[in-house]
């Protein structure tokens, strides 16, 4: 019944609230009667007993390779009016952008991807692989089109940023970005910047649109961690 | 320059915004994100002044030895910048005063301030926390970070407080490092180690969390490296 094919895009603004910002963000969505919320797998924490979850496999291949789970989940609420309450496995925040068919498309760094309505068509894009391996964000964005709601998560706050013509960003702090930006990943200031500023190569932005970023990256925490790891030694064996 | 403190209180960053000239110097690996109009360059010490011997110092101090400086080509241009662990991010303002900042705390300072490794107050401190400390003088603005919640005691006469819990405190302040407890065996049974006393009257900016004892409680949970013997 509830088949994607035979749904029909909802064009409606979602009634939601996004509680516990900007550190421990958890959304609540009041979904319509029969409509549908494209939700990233192991995302929900909790729903009224007439929301029904449909789990699909979406996108096949190129999905595992964005770093996201293989499987989508689509919950729908059955009959009336129904409740629903997401959040991410890492303690952040979460953004809502609501799309339109004239706007801009929204790039998402894999893995930030939360929810979306069934009007928005989500595509996998392959970046390159010198960006992909180097720029921090991956080998493949989650390229966003369509009219209707999308959220995203992210580790740490986002902050929003207003790009006219030029912005650099440590790649690991990238969460989404508007089309009609383009970046290259680039070595940071001078040689001497590049091999001892700590930050390494960046994302430079060009263009004008919004780019939204985290307030803390996982990789620099572990390798913070990673010192106080035991050491075990252990006699070699032929 | 105006600083913006933003996402508080536990994954809190700094907006930083420039007029033409303005000049700040940030510790290594913070910057997250920056607008065109800012000139970088990389020194191991403050800029244009000699510093091998610093940087050394710094090394030593368990920093990243390297300090980026930022100057603003024009009036607008801002920076992003935030430490990595979890935690809040204070500004003190110093005004011919001096601040002593435990060295993982420090963020950035203003151009006019002026950053010394070669304080040694601290130089008998037999730890296992391992801090360093860096010495603020001048007049500007210096930017500190914390790992967990950020609070001021004002002290005035005596007050004890945990070495991996020091954030920074007044130059003017008198301390002497000495046993938690009434004997050595029940301040290293009880964890405490050793503890700072600070004797006068000036503030103390203590962390809520000492990121020695969260990456210690992680530390034991995860697969040990594994080292073979030849």
């Amino acid at each position: 019944m509830n088949n994607t094919k035979q749904a029909i895009p909802s064009v409606k603004p979602l009634t939601h609230v996004i509680e516990g910002r900007p550190d421990f963000a958890y959304l609540r969505v009041q979904l319509p009667a029969q409509e549908t919320l494209r939700v990233e797998a192991s995302a929900m924490q909790a729903m009224d007993k007439h929301v029904t979850m449909r789990t699909k496999l979406k996108g096949g291949f190129k999905r595992l390779l964005t770093g996201e789970n293989l499987f989508l989940n689509e919950f729908t609420a059955q009959g009336k009016e129904g409740e629903l309450v997401l959040g991410s496995s890492l303690p952040g925040d979460i953004k809502r952008l609501y799309l339109t068919q004239n706007g801009p498309a929204l790039f998402l760094q894999s893995g930030s991807f939360l929810a979306a309505s069934t009007g928005i068509e989500t595509q996998t894009k392959f970046q390159g692989l010198i960006k992909g391996f180097f720029s921090g964000a991956g080998l493949f964005l989650i390229k966003c089109v369509g009219e209707g709601d999308i959220f995203f998560n992210s580790y740490g706050g986002i902050i929003e940023i207003q790009v006219e013509n030029e912005f650099i960003i440590d790649n690991n702090h990238i969460v989404a970005f508007t089309e009609g930006l383009e970046y290259s990943v680039e070595k940071f200031g001078g040689y001497k910047s590049f091999f001892f500023s700590g930050e390494g190569l960046v994302a430079r932005f060009h263009g004008n649109g919004r780019i939204w970023i985290q307030t803390r990256a996982m990789p620099p925490f572990f390798a913070w961690l990673n010192p106080f790891r035991r050491v075990v030694t252990k006699t070699k064996r032929n | 320059m105006q600083i913006d403190i933003l996402a508080r209180p536990a994954n809190t960053i700094t907006k930083i915004t420039f007029a033409r000239n303005e000049e700040i110097t940030a510790e290594g690996g913070s910057m997250v994100a920056m607008s065109g109009g800012l000139d970088v360059q990389t020194t191991t010490h403050k800029r244009g002044k000699r510093g091998i011997g610093r940087a050394v110092k710094r090394a030593f101090a368990g920093e990243n030895i390297f300090l980026n400086h930022y100057k603003a080509e024009r009036d607008g241009a801002h920076l992003y910048v935030a430490p990595n662990l979890s935690g809040d991010i204070m500004t003190h303002e110093l005004q011919g005063s001096s601040l002593i900042v435990q060295a993982t705390s420090f963020l950035a300072h203003e151009a006019s301030v002026d950053m010394d490794v070669s304080w040694q107050g601290f130089k008998n401190m037999l730890s296992s926390e391992g801090l360093f400390w860096l010495k603020m003088s001048g007049t500007g603005k210096v930017l500190v970070n914390s790992f967990g919640a950020i609070y001021p005691v004002a002290v005035d006469g005596e007050y004890i407080v945990d070495t991996g819990h020091i954030v920074a405190f007044d130059e003017g302040l008198n301390f002497s490092l000495s046993k938690a407890g009434k004997s050595w065996m029940s301040s290293i049974l009880g964890g405490e180690g050793i503890v700072c006393r600070f004797k006068g009257k000036g503030t103390v900016w203590c962390q809520s969390h000492s990121p020695s004892g969260f990456g210690n409680a992680l530390g034991r949970l995860l697969d040990p490296i594994v080292e073979y013997q030849q």
